[in-house]
C-alpha cells in the first residue's frame, strides 16, 4: 500500500582520490593475476567504447530520418496521420489517468490504515520512466519539422494533467475507473480505424507492433483465466480439455501456430470468408497467450494457502463465491510479475509476424535497406539497432515496473 | 454505555442436544484418522477437545462444518444430518462458526471487510447494517480503532480475535475453535482466551481444541480426551483433571502439567 521508494542505489565508496587509488589496490590490483586481468579487460572495455562511440559519430543516420514514419505506423496514409497522435493522446490520458486513479486509491487506503504514504511527485515519474523519456527525445531528433516535437509536448501535458486530475477524483466516482478504461480504449481504437479511417489489416510499423501485444493479451486474459478454472474444475470432461488445451499449446512454439495461421488455415477458409492476415495472426497469438496465461493463473492459485478457502467455506460462502471473492482476487496479485514477464515476451515475439510479410517495426527495419538512397550500403546495424533499440526500451521500462510492483505488493499484505 | 453482551442466548436450555455424532470414522488414505466417535454437545455447553497431536481432535471439529468429509457413521447438527447435498452442509455451515489456529484472516481485505464479507454476501445484509454490526463485534473483542487496517498490520492476538469478530457476525449457534492460540506469542494468549470465555459466559455453544488446559478447568462443562482416533475419556474437568480414570490421560496429563 505504501509507495516506498526503491533504497537510494549505494554510492560509491570513492570520494577523495586517495580512497579512490586505495579502491583501485584492493578491488583491481591485489595480485599479479588481477592486475593483468584489469588491463585485458580494460583494453576489452576502452576499445569496445571508443568503437560505439566511433561508430555513433559517424554513422549517417539518414536512413532512420528518411523512414522514421514507416517505423512507427508503418504506410498509414499521409493525410490521416493525424488519427495515430490522437490515439497517442487517448494513451496518454489513459495511462496517466488510471495511474493517477490508482494512486488516488492507495494514498486513500494508507490514510485509512495509518500508513505512512508519500504521494507521487514529478521528479519522481522522470526518475521511473526515463528509459522512455530518452527514447522520446531520441526519435524526435530524427523528425524535421516542429510539428512532432509541439504535438510531443502537448500529449505529455495532457498525459500528466490526466494523472493529477485522476488522483484528485473522490471516492465515490473512483469506483466508475473501468468506465473510463474501456471508453479510452475505444476512443484509441476507433481514433485509428473508426469514422473513414484505416483499419488494423492497414497498420504497420511500431504501432502494429503494440496492437497485436495490447490486442493479444486483452483477449487471451479471459480466456486464459477460463483455461485456469477449467484445469482446476471437478468435472473430468473439463479438466481434460482444459490441459490438453494448455499442453498442446505450450508445446509448440509461436512461429508454427503463425504459419498455420497464415497458410495452412488460410486454405481451409473460403476467400470471402477468410480473416486478413494481421487478423489471423491476432487469433494465433490469442490462443497461444491464453495457454501460458492459464499457467501463470494457475500459479496464482498456488500461491493462495488452503486456509483462506477454508475459511471462507466456514464462513457459509460458497464455492463459486470463494472463487470470486477469495481466492481469485489473491491469485491475480500474485501473478502481477508473472503476467508483465508474459507480456514483455509477447511484445517481442510480436515481430515473429515480419518472417510471414507482416509490416511490423521489425520488417521495416530490414526492407528499408532495399531502397534506391541505401541500397547495398550495409545500414542493416544501423536500421537494425534503432529496432532493437525501441523494443529494449518498451521491454526494461516494462520490467523496471513490474519489479516496483513487486515490491510494492510485498508492503501492508499478509 | 451499557455493555451488552459479545453473545448472550438465553432462550435455549441448557442441555438439549445440538450436535449428535454418532460412530464416525475418518480415513486419509490407509491412515484412520477417526475411530467409531460417539458424542453429543448440548445446547449452551462447552466442550474442550484435548489430547497427544495427531490424535484426531482438528479432523473431529473439521467433519462437524464439514471442512472434512467422514467416511462412516452420521453427524447431525441441530436436527441436519450432513450429507453429500451442498443445502445441508450450506445450512450447518451456516449454523456454525469456526476459528483457526493460523486466524485465516483474508489478507486483500481490510478488517471490518473481512468481518462483513459473509453476512453481506450470505446472508444479503446491506453494507450499513453489516458495518454497524461488525464494528459493534470488534468494541466487543477490543479493536475498533482496528477497522480500516489490513490483517498484515495487526498482531496476532488482534488477528485472532477479528478472526473471531468474523465468525460471530455470522450469528453462528455453536463455535468451532481449532487450537486458536497455538500459533500466538505467550503474551497474546490471553486475550484471545478473555474473549472466549466471555463467550462462554454469555451460553454459546462451543467445541474447543486447546491445550490451554487452564481454560479448559475455569470454563469447560466437559473435557474430552481423544488419543489414536478414538475418545478414550470425558468427564466434566473437575474429575477430569484431578481423578483421571484411563492410563493414557494419567501419562498425557503427566506430561503436560
Amino acid at each position: 500500500m505504501t509507495a516506498t521508494q526503491a533504497p537510494e542505489r549505494e554510492t560509491a565508496p570513492v570520494r577523495s582520490s586517495s580512497r579512490g587509488a586505495a579502491w583501485a589496490r584492493a578491488n583491481l590490483f591485489s595480485s599479479w593475476f588481477n592486475t593483468l586481468l584489469t588491463i585485458v579487460m580494460g583494453g576489452i572495455a576502452l576499445w569496445a567504447g571508443v568503437s560505439i562511440a566511433r561508430f555513433l559519430a559517424t554513422a549517417d543516420l539518414t536512413i532512420i530520418e528518411a523512414n522514421l514514419r514507416l517505423f512507427m505506423v508503418g504506410q498509414f496514409p499521409a493525410d490521416q496521420l493525424w488519427r495515430p497522435w490522437l490515439a497517442t493522446a487517448f494513451i496518454a490520458i489513459l495511462v496517466g489517468g488510471a495511474g493517477g486513479l490508482l494512486a488516488g486509491d492507495a494514498g486513500q487506503r494508507a490514510e485509512e490504515s495509518g500508513v505512512p504514504y508519500r504521494p507521487t511527485r514529478l521528479l519522481d515519474i522522470v526518475r521511473r520512466f526515463w528509459p522512455i523519456i530518452a527514447l522520446v527525445v531520441i526519435l524526435l531528433l530524427f523528425t524535421t519539422t516542429p510539428t512532432p516535437t509541439i504535438l510531443t509536448i502537448g500529449i505529455t501535458i495532457l498525459g500528466l494533467g490526466a494523472y493529477y486530475a485522476g488522483r484528485a477524483v473522490p471516492a465515490g466516482v473512483r469506483r466508475w475507473s473501468w468506465l473510463f478504461v474501456v471508453v479510452m480504449i475505444l476512443a484509441t481504437y476507433l481514433s485509428l480505424a473508426g469514422f473513414g479511417g484505416v483499419g488494423w489489416n492497414e497498420w504497420g510499423g511500431l504501432q502494429l507492433n503494440l496492437f497485436l501485444t495490447v490486442a493479444g493479451i486483452l483477449f487471451a486474459l479471459p480466456l486464459g483465466l477460463l483455461l485456469a478454472l477449467g484445469r482446476r474444475s471437478s468435472l473430468p470432461l473439463v479438466r481434460w480439455l482444459s490441459v490438453g488445451y494448455i499442453e498442446f499449446i505450450r508445446g509448440v512454439p509461436l512461429i508454427t501456430l503463425l504459419l498455420a495461421a497464415a497458410f495452412a488455415i488460410g486454405f481451409l477458409i473460403p476467400l470471402d470468408l477468410r480473416p486478413s492476415t494481421v487478423t489471423r495472426m491476432l487469433i494465433a497469438i490469442t490462443l497461444f497467450e491464453a495457454a501460458y496465461i492459464a499457467e501463470v493463473v494457475r500459479g496464482g492459485f498456488a500461491a493462495v494457502p488452503r486456509g483462506q478457502i477454508e475459511a471462507s467455506h466456514a464462513l457459509g460462502l460458497s464455492t463459486w463465491k470463494t472463487m470470486r471473492l477469495v481466492a481469485l482476487p489473491q491469485a491475480l496479485r500474485a501473478t502481477i510479475p508473472a503476467m508483465v514477464g508474459q507480456f514483455i515476451s509477447l511484445f517481442k515475439d510480436t515481430t515473429l509476424v515480419a518472417i510471414l510479410g507482416v509490416p511490423d517495426l521489425l520488417h521495416y527495419s530490414f526492407i528499408v535497406n532495399s531502397q534506391d538512397d541505401f541500397l547495398g550500403k550495409g545500414l542493416f546495424v544501423i536500421t537494425l539497432g534503432f529496432a532493437g533499440l525501441i523494443f529494449w526500451v518498451g521491454s526494461y521500462t516494462m520490467s523496471r515496473e513490474s519489479r516496483r510492483l513487486e515490491k510494492k505488493l510485498g508492503v501492508g499484505e499478509r | 454505555m451499557t455493555q451488552t453482551p459479545i453473545y448472550s442466548d438465553a432462550t435455549q436450555a441448557k442441555g438439549e442436544a445440538f450436535i449428535e455424532v454418532a460412530e464416525v470414522d475418518k480415513f486419509f488414505g490407509d491412515f484412520q484418522a477417526l475411530k467409531n466417535i460417539n458424542m453429543k454437545v448440548g445446547r449452551r455447553e462447552v466442550v474442550v477437545v484435548i489430547g497427544p497431536s495427531g490424535s484426531g481432535k482438528s479432523t473431529l471439529i473439521r467433519c462437524i462444518n464439514r471442512l472434512e468429509k467422514h467416511d462412516n457413521g452420521s453427524i447431525v447438527v441441530d436436527g441436519i444430518e450432513l450429507s453429500d447435498d451442498i443445502r445441508n452442509i450450506q445450512e450447518v455451515r451456516r449454523e456454525t462458526g469456526m476459528v483457526f489456529q493460523q486466524f485465516n484472516l483474508f489478507p486483500h481485505l481490510t478488517v471490518i471487510d473481512n468481518i462483513t464479507l459473509a453476512p453481506r454476501q450470505v446472508r444479503r445484509e446491506a453494507k450499513a447494517v453489516a458495518e454497524a454490526e461488525a464494528m459493534r463485534l470488534l468494541e466487543r473483542v477490543g479493536i475498533p480503532e482496528q477497522a480500516r487496517k489490513y490483517p498484515g498490520q495487526l498482531s496476532g492476538g488482534q488477528q485472532q480475535r477479528v478472526a473471531i469478530a468474523r465468525s460471530l457476525a455470522m450469528k453462528p449457534k455453536v463455535m468451532l475453535f481449532d487450537e486458536p492460540t497455538s500459533a500466538l506469542d505467550p503474551e497474546m494468549i490471553k486475550e484471545v482466551l478473555d474473549v472466549m470465555v466471555e463467550l462462554a459466559e454469555g451460553g454459546m455453544t462451543m467445541i474447543v481444541v486447546t491445550h490451554e488446559m487452564g481454560f479448559a478447568r475455569a470454563v469447560a462443562d466437559r473435557v474430552v480426551f481423544m488419543a489414536d482416533g478414538q475418545i478414550v475419556e470425558v468427564g466434566p474437568p473437575q474429575h477430569f483433571f484431578t481423578d483421571p480414570q484411563e492410563d493414557r490421560t494419567k501419562l498425557f496429563l503427566s506430561q503436560i502439567l
